[in-house]
């Protein structure tokens, strides 16, 4: 009986020293978002939504990762209050703020800014997007 | 000991799966020596004043216990004009078109009861109702109580649950044409020309203009007639026409019953009355086929779903259906 008893403390040892053993360390961010360690932060391609989550783009967004700035044009009568951005980034990489809805591009002499920060979270680097109309 | 237990466990086991491994046979079920009845509900979506609830009511009796006499529908409130049973029994041919026998009188409907009378001999058969829903339905609900009598005596009624009729209206196939009907008011859901809106200029909502411009897209158009005169070229707009609407352009929402294609989307009461106006431009530039835009009319009282259902450049025409819902 004495066997059996000291047999099963063992064996429960041994699993709580092997979950103990098997964690590790994975750092999140506030969104819960591993935090990995590339440093490359730049935007990659870039999308404009109108109201109908049709394009507005009348061309391919031009978008200079030295300069830090994407260039988009879009269509004649496009509604400018309301319009949905999308950016794709590189990998890991999170963008701020997070876009949560329609945006208000409409005061074209202000270009609207998002920061783009890498998967190790310490390089960040801010974009300007400017919008033209096609006339 | 324990091998005992182990063959007894063994042998457990497969009594257990040669049983559970037993095909039942297939039994013809019996007819009911009744008559009997059932229904479904043909038409899909939201019940709209002056549209049409479709349903197919089945009846049937052994041949040798009798045969049907007739089929009636009682609706809670009398149906519109229009409403009616077809005394025709459907199969479907090849193709897959209906074709249709008659086989009772064409219907009779007195106040809230419509009725067939078979006139060749039935034992079973299915029926379509139409009812067409009344001004005075609006807002509230309809039920329908169906019954079928046979030859022997008996009688055997289906009650149908309680639908809700909408709130909104609804007009399909409106034409808007180029520097003629080009003025479309929500209010009356009707397009009109320039005499018209001139003479009329309040009930002026939206104005359809099209123009082949060289440098910029502008082709089908719908614009307020207070949007900046940047987005109505080469036009002159009436004296007096001031209404500035609300306008949000859509693409994926192409309801069945406006576009009668095959989208299984319906706009109903609840989009109309919580659709979000804020921030909405006064104007739609470059339409297409099968978009839309939800209106929101400048005195706030309606609330409308436009659906482009065509657009023809050469002629410059639009064609549109609308739903919409008075807000106040």
């Amino acid at each position: 009986m004495k066997k059996i008893i000291s047999l099963q403390i063992a064996f429960v040892a041994l699993c709580i020293l092997g979950i103990l053993s098997c964690k590790k360390d994975f750092p999140v961010d506030g969104d819960g978002l591993l935090i990995t360690s590339r440093s490359d932060c730049y935007v990659s391609s870039f999308e404009l939504l109108g109201a109908d989550f049709q394009t507005v783009r009348s061309k391919v967004a031009t978008i200079d990762t030295t300069a830090q700035t994407i260039n988009v044009e879009v269509w004649y009568g496009t509604d400018l209050k309301n319009l949905y951005p999308q950016f794709s980034l590189v990998t890991d990489a999170v963008l701020d703020p997070k876009i949560v809805g329609k945006v208000d591009f409409s005061d074209l002499s202000v270009p609207k800014e998002w920061t783009v920060v890498s998967g190790n979270r310490k390089v960040r680097k801010t974009y300007k997007v400017f919008l033209t109309v096609k006339q | 000991m324990m091998k005992k237990l182990k063959k007894y466990l063994l042998f457990l086991v497969c009594i257990s799966l040669l049983t559970a491994c037993k095909d039942e046979e297939f039994q013809i079920p019996t007819a009911s020596q009744d008559l009997q009845n059932d229904l479904i509900k043909r038409s899909l979506g939201p019940n709209i004043v002056g549209g049409t609830i479709e349903f197919a009511y089945a009846s049937g009796i052994i041949p040798e216990k009798g045969k049907l006499v007739s089929m009636s529908v009682e609706a809670s409130i009398a149906g519109a004009a229009g409403t009616y049973m077809d005394n025709k029994t459907y199969t479907t041919n090849s193709s897959g078109a209906d074709i249709g026998v008659a086989i009772g009188e064409p219907s009779v409907t007195t106040d809230k009861v419509t009725e067939v009378v078979f006139n060749t001999d039935v034992s079973a058969t299915t029926l379509r109702y139409y009812y067409k829903i009344p001004e005075e339905a609006r807002g509230k609900t309809v039920s329908f109580k169906f019954s079928a009598k046979a030859s022997n005596g008996e009688s055997v009624v289906y009650q149908t649950d309680a639908y809700e009729i909408r709130k909104m209206d609804m007009q399909l196939d409106l034409i808007a044409k180029d520097a003629a009907n080009c003025f479309i008011s929500i209010a009356d859901m009707k397009t009109y020309d320039a005499a018209f809106a001139a003479a009329n200029p309040g009930k002026i909502d939206l104005i359809y203009l099209y123009r082949a411009l060289t440098n910029v897209t502008y082709a089908h158009s719908l614009v307020a007639p207070a949007a900046d005169p940047m987005y109505m070229p080469s036009f002159t707009l009436p004296a007096g026409l001031t209404n500035n609407s609300k306008i949000v352009k859509a693409f994926t929402v192409r309801d069945q019953q406006l576009a009668r294609l095959q989208y299984g989307v319906f706009v109903d009461d609840a989009d109309l009355f919580a659709k979000d106006y804020v921030d909405a431009p006064n104007f739609a530039i470059n339409m297409k086929a099968e978009g839309g835009i939800w209106v929101q009319t400048a005195d706030g009282k309606y609330s409308a779903y436009i659906f482009v259902n065509s657009v023809n450049n050469t002629t410059k025409e639009m064609k549109i259906s609308i739903k919409r819902l008075a807000l106040k």
